[in-house]
């Protein structure tokens, strides 16, 4: 049976020599840019662009958690139900458990320690108004009390409490959440 | 105290002796008690730039993961792991029947007070229990899907989940291998509490009632999931660990693997994503830290363990239990006696008496309650925010019962009863004059505070009598206890002045549950010496060989706050006596005196400056000081230009503190703080719907040194505690005894949406606390006491007791006929 060595990167037809390919490659793909290795992608996270090698397990968390070090992003319930994993996508806040990092080539992805890196008012307020305690889950509040006040910079509180209804904190700072959120926006919204 | 005089070592004497009040107060306070942003994990914890154990990843790191039983109670008879070991990526399977696993564990356990099951047992005992194989592989994902590779052959048991009926002397054991005579299991220490004769108090009542409750079990939650890691280096073993009590993981690992040297074990106890239960000194807790480090020193590699969402909920509070009560009264809300029982399941530790609080916030002269530990097929059940749960539930239906018997404002029922141990105020009040204490009434003070916060003369009302314009019925809800003073425990604490800039670094190990406690410590370290607050910093997350009570988030103030003022007094003296004569005499000569002709009562520190008391203008900082005297390391190169640096010895002094406290049944102390709180709520009477309209919350906390610390513990206390009296309930099904609801969206928790009303916080400072300046801790109390109070507060607005807590909707329209 003949062997073709050498494939083409753009359609994985096969050559029995580089030249055969080479040909074949100018001819049909008229020389464009390689594709990606399977699996690259490429997206923008905290306003710097990035390009990593993901395996089609690894969810958006695996990403940013365990392999760009940003750990602000927390797992609690592994399931979508804690909101502690939420980083803001797009503009939008996302479960960064539930979506595969695959998914995310070309996406904008936002996470508490570019929100912390850009001085956002929020951190400071969440200091003074003590909205946290063990913190575990702390970031995913900030980040969604971001991602709300984006979209809507004068929330009411109720506005504030169903937004951060799908964050849990088993400590019971919820009422400190809402005073540090009012405060920035108005702090926010004034200047 | 070697380095001490005589008269010294009798001040240390004098200070701790913690069964009276404080008797060095602090003349005026700079830092304590006073508000403000600083939090030392704030920034960290806000920026998610503070590491948490579930975030540790080291180079070749393995990845532990266990198998779970699929039944309520089994045994495996035969294992095959050949497929799993050929899955790509798996380095190491432990089995039960591995050598070097203990047969029966030896994990540092309390001896005699509970069950020892080995680290990964054959046998299980409760549905979803890590057991029988553990997997290490490159990443989780392989250790999981290897061990669904894992062909296991089980022999099911016959099993309990029924406490009555496991209780029957020919019900099946559930727990043969830990408890082979009997599902019911007392150790005999304090189960049974007898004060007066209640056959008496029963035959002078001019009422006698008797009722029954059932509380289902309910569990901690802890965000970040129980894990670790372990490496070894060499014979060193190094430990990342989530624990409460971290101290303990040292204690337990020296007798590991044929022992270990507690001087090379190397541990760190970084931030805790909370746990609110689930103790180290449990085997089921325990043991995957011991599975990880017997596979990183077969492997080479360091080991992760990291258990399930799942997992986690392989343990509940104490409370899940049926609870009966007799209560005698007379018509004006005077209680004579109260006979309760508590049948409980799979308390570990069953010495927490339901009668208990009842004994020690109370003048009812007659008490009797028995505790019954059943075990059952469900996980063991841990101190979960906390052991307390039981007893406060008790006080507060026995209270509300009384109330609603009588017609009375359980406010006035309360205050009628309150006192200590069967004595009355007058007693209590000359109790306080003898030990010290201010004369204070605490549960008169709190109550009125409280009343006024809520409007409660306005808006009580008798049971079922105020139907609101909106269709709701309206109810109110109050109950009360003591704040928990200490918990028996002891603590370690040294503090340095740093060479060259003199800021002082609090030396202890202990674990951060979020209380802000490191800043508390430190509030107290910078009064006591004289420091800005700012110059004073505390880590608890590295091992000094020192280590404190914790978690802080139960009431451990009252025996840190204790042992950090005790060394900060300590280090005071030596810093003044360094100030005024040279110490520490060396070949590179000593420091220069900054005060000669002064004696160390001449002077104070007061801002970080060392200054002379006749004339503050004489001064130094203490930054300025100690550089001059604390140069060290080589100088030979500026010895040889002609000069010698000084040198004195380091700044340092340590101190420790042990509590005889309370959660001892023989405590001799009374307890004198109290703590009261109050509910509104509406009540649907077509869905069953609870709205929780306002709750106020007073805590007497004796001295509050953080006050936004104790807040915090009060309304995050309520939303806890709302959450479990509302909704919280681990479900089995009784067919195949298989938790239902394992995961955080079946087993429901408060979320914002559920905390829409507001809460009230009201601290008491009454300086009746055992604590340092009078203090208490309040970091347990608030959530344990408020879980029980929805139960009266809906009572009050249907007019109908439910008697099966957490109190759903479903259960109100039972009440109610409609269902």
């Amino acid at each position: 049976m003949e062997t073709k060595d050498f494939i083409c990167p753009h359609c994985a037809k096969g050559f029995k020599s580089p030249e055969e390919m080479k040909a074949h490659m100018l001819a049909d793909h008229r020389g464009g840019a390689l594709p990606s290795p399977e699996g690259r992608i490429r997206l923008t996270i905290n306003g710097k662009a990035h390009a990593p090698d993901v395996k089609p397990n690894w969810t958006l968390y695996h990403l940013v958690h365990d392999h760009l070090g940003l750990t602000g992003a927390k797992q609690f319930c592994d399931r979508g139900a804690c909101g502690s994993c939420t980083v803001i996508m797009d503009g939008k806040p996302v479960l960064s458990c539930m979506i595969l990092a695959i998914e995310c080539d070309g996406k904008t992805v936002e996470t508490v320690e570019g929100i912390a890196a850009a001085g956002h008012p929020l951190i400071n307020a969440y200091v003074k108004h003590h909205a946290m305690q063990c913190g575990y889950c702390t970031p995913g509040f900030v980040t969604t009390s971001k991602a709300l006040l984006d979209d809507n910079p004068r929330p009411t509180a109720n506005e504030v409490k169903i937004a951060l209804s799908g964050n849990l904190c088993r400590c019971g700072t919820y009422p400190q959440h809402t005073i540090a959120v009012l405060e920035v926006s108005q702090k926010l919204t004034a200047s | 105290m070697g380095s001490l005089s005589d008269k010294e070592k009798q001040t240390m004497r004098e200070m701790q002796d913690n069964l009276r009040a404080d008797p060095f107060p602090l003349n005026t306070y700079t830092h304590i008690g006073k508000r403000g942003p600083r939090r030392l994990d704030g920034h960290l914890k806000a920026s998610g730039k503070a590491d948490y154990t579930m975030d540790v990843q080291l180079p070749g790191m393995l990845h532990l993961r266990f198998l779970n039983s699929p039944f309520p109670h089994a045994e495996i008879t035969h294992m095959d792991t050949t497929e799993a070991e050929r899955l790509d990526g798996v380095r190491y399977i432990l089995r039960y029947d591995h050598p070097d696993l203990p047969s029966r564990a030896s994990l540092g356990k309390v001896t005699g007070i509970y069950g020892d099951p080995p680290p990964l047992s054959r046998f299980a005992h409760f549905e979803g229990e890590p057991m029988g194989a553990a997997v290490a592989a490159e990443t989780e994902d392989i250790a999981e899907e290897a061990i669904r590779l894992i062909k296991v052959e089980w022999a099911e048991r016959p099993f309990n989940l029924d406490i009555m009926a496991a209780k029957d002397k020919n019900a099946p054991l559930s727990y043969p291998e830990m408890y082979p005579d009997s599902n019911y299991w007392n150790n005999g220490l304090f189960d049974v509490l007898i004060q007066g004769d209640v056959k008496k108090g029963f035959a002078a009542a001019e009422q006698v009632v008797e009722f029954a409750f059932v509380r289902r079990g309910h569990t901690w939650i802890g965000p970040e999931r129980p894990c670790g890691v372990f490496r070894w280096k060499g014979d060193c073993p190094e430990l990342w660990v989530k624990q409460q009590r971290p101290h303990l993981v040292k204690k337990n690992l020296c007798t590991w693997y044929g022992g270990v040297p507690m001087n090379k074990i190397q541990l760190h106890c970084l931030y805790q994503g909370a746990s609110f239960g689930g103790w180290v000194q449990v085997p089921w807790n325990m043991g995957p830290l011991y599975c990880a480090g017997l596979v990183a020193r077969e492997t080479g590699r360091p080991v992760k363990y990291a258990f399930s969402r799942r997992e986690d909920f392989y343990g509940q509070s104490m409370d899940d239990g049926i609870y009966r009560f007799k209560v005698g009264f007379n018509d004006d809300g005077t209680i004579l006696a109260v006979e309760g029982t508590s049948t409980c399941a799979n308390q570990i530790w069953p010495v927490f008496n339901p009668v208990n609080h009842l004994r020690e916030n109370t003048r009812i002269p007659h008490l009797k309650g028995k505790i019954e530990t059943v075990w059952v097929n469900k996980g063991p059940a841990v101190p979960t925010r906390c052991e307390q749960l039981p007893a406060t539930l008790s006080l507060t239906m026995v209270f509300s019962r009384v109330a609603a018997e009588c017609g009375l404002d359980p406010v006035a029922v309360a205050l009628k009863n309150d006192g200590v141990e069967g004595h009355d105020m007058v007693h209590v009040s000359a109790e306080k004059k003898k030990l010290g204490f201010p004369d204070i009434d605490s549960l008169a003070v709190c109550v009125e505070k409280g009343k006024t916060a809520m409007d409660w003369d306005a808006k009580w009302h008798p049971p079922g009598a105020k139907q609101l314009p909106n269709g709701r019925m309206h109810g109110m809800g109050f109950t009360w206890t003591n704040e928990w003073d200490d918990s028996l425990g002891s603590s370690e604490i040294a503090i340095r002045i740093e060479r060259n800039d003199g800021t002082a670094t609090i030396l202890s190990m202990g674990c951060d549950n979020g209380v802000d406690a490191e800043n508390t410590y430190c509030q107290i370290a910078a009064d006591e010496l004289g420091l800005n607050l700012e110059d004073v910093h505390y880590n608890p997350q590295v091992d000094p060989g020192f280590f404190r009570m914790s978690p802080d988030s139960s009431t451990n103030l009252s025996v840190n706050g204790w042992a950090v003022r005790h060394a900060a007094r300590i280090l005071k003296q030596r810093i003044l006596e360094a100030a005024v004569r040279p110490t520490a005499e060396t070949q590179r000569g000593s420091f220069r005196a900054a005060f000669p002709d002064c004696a160390p009562e001449d002077l104070d520190i007061l801002g970080s400056v060392i200054f002379k008391k006749s004339d503050p203008s004489e001064s130094i900082t203490l930054a300025d000081f100690v550089r001059e005297a604390g140069q060290s390391g080589p100088v030979t190169s500026t010895e040889n230009a002609g000069f010698r640096w000084a040198f004195t010895e380091p700044l340092f002094a340590f101190s420790y503190h042990v509590q005889v406290g309370s959660y001892n049944p023989e405590n001799p102390r009374p307890h004198l703080t109290r703590q009261a709180h109050f509910l509104e709520v509406e009540v649907d009477t077509e869905t069953g719907e609870i709205f929780i309209i306002k709750a106020v919350n007073v805590n007497d906390v004796g001295k509050a040194i953080n006050p936004m610390s104790c807040e915090g513990q009060q309304y995050g206390g309520t939303v806890m505690g709302w959450s479990r009296g509302k909704f919280e309930e681990m479900i089995y099904d009784p067919a195949t005894g298989v938790m239902l609801n394992g995961n955080l969206i079946d087993y429901k928790i408060a979320t914002t949406l559920d905390v829409d009303a507001p809460i009230d916080t009201i601290l008491v400072e009454s300086g009746m606390g055992y604590g340092p300046y009078g203090s208490v801790g309040i970091g347990e109390d608030v959530g344990t006491v408020m879980t029980g109070l929805i139960g009266p507060a809906v009572h009050n607005a249907i007019g109908v007791w439910i008697d099966d807590h957490p109190i759903t909707p479903d259960k109100v329209l039972k009440a109610l006929g409609k269902i």
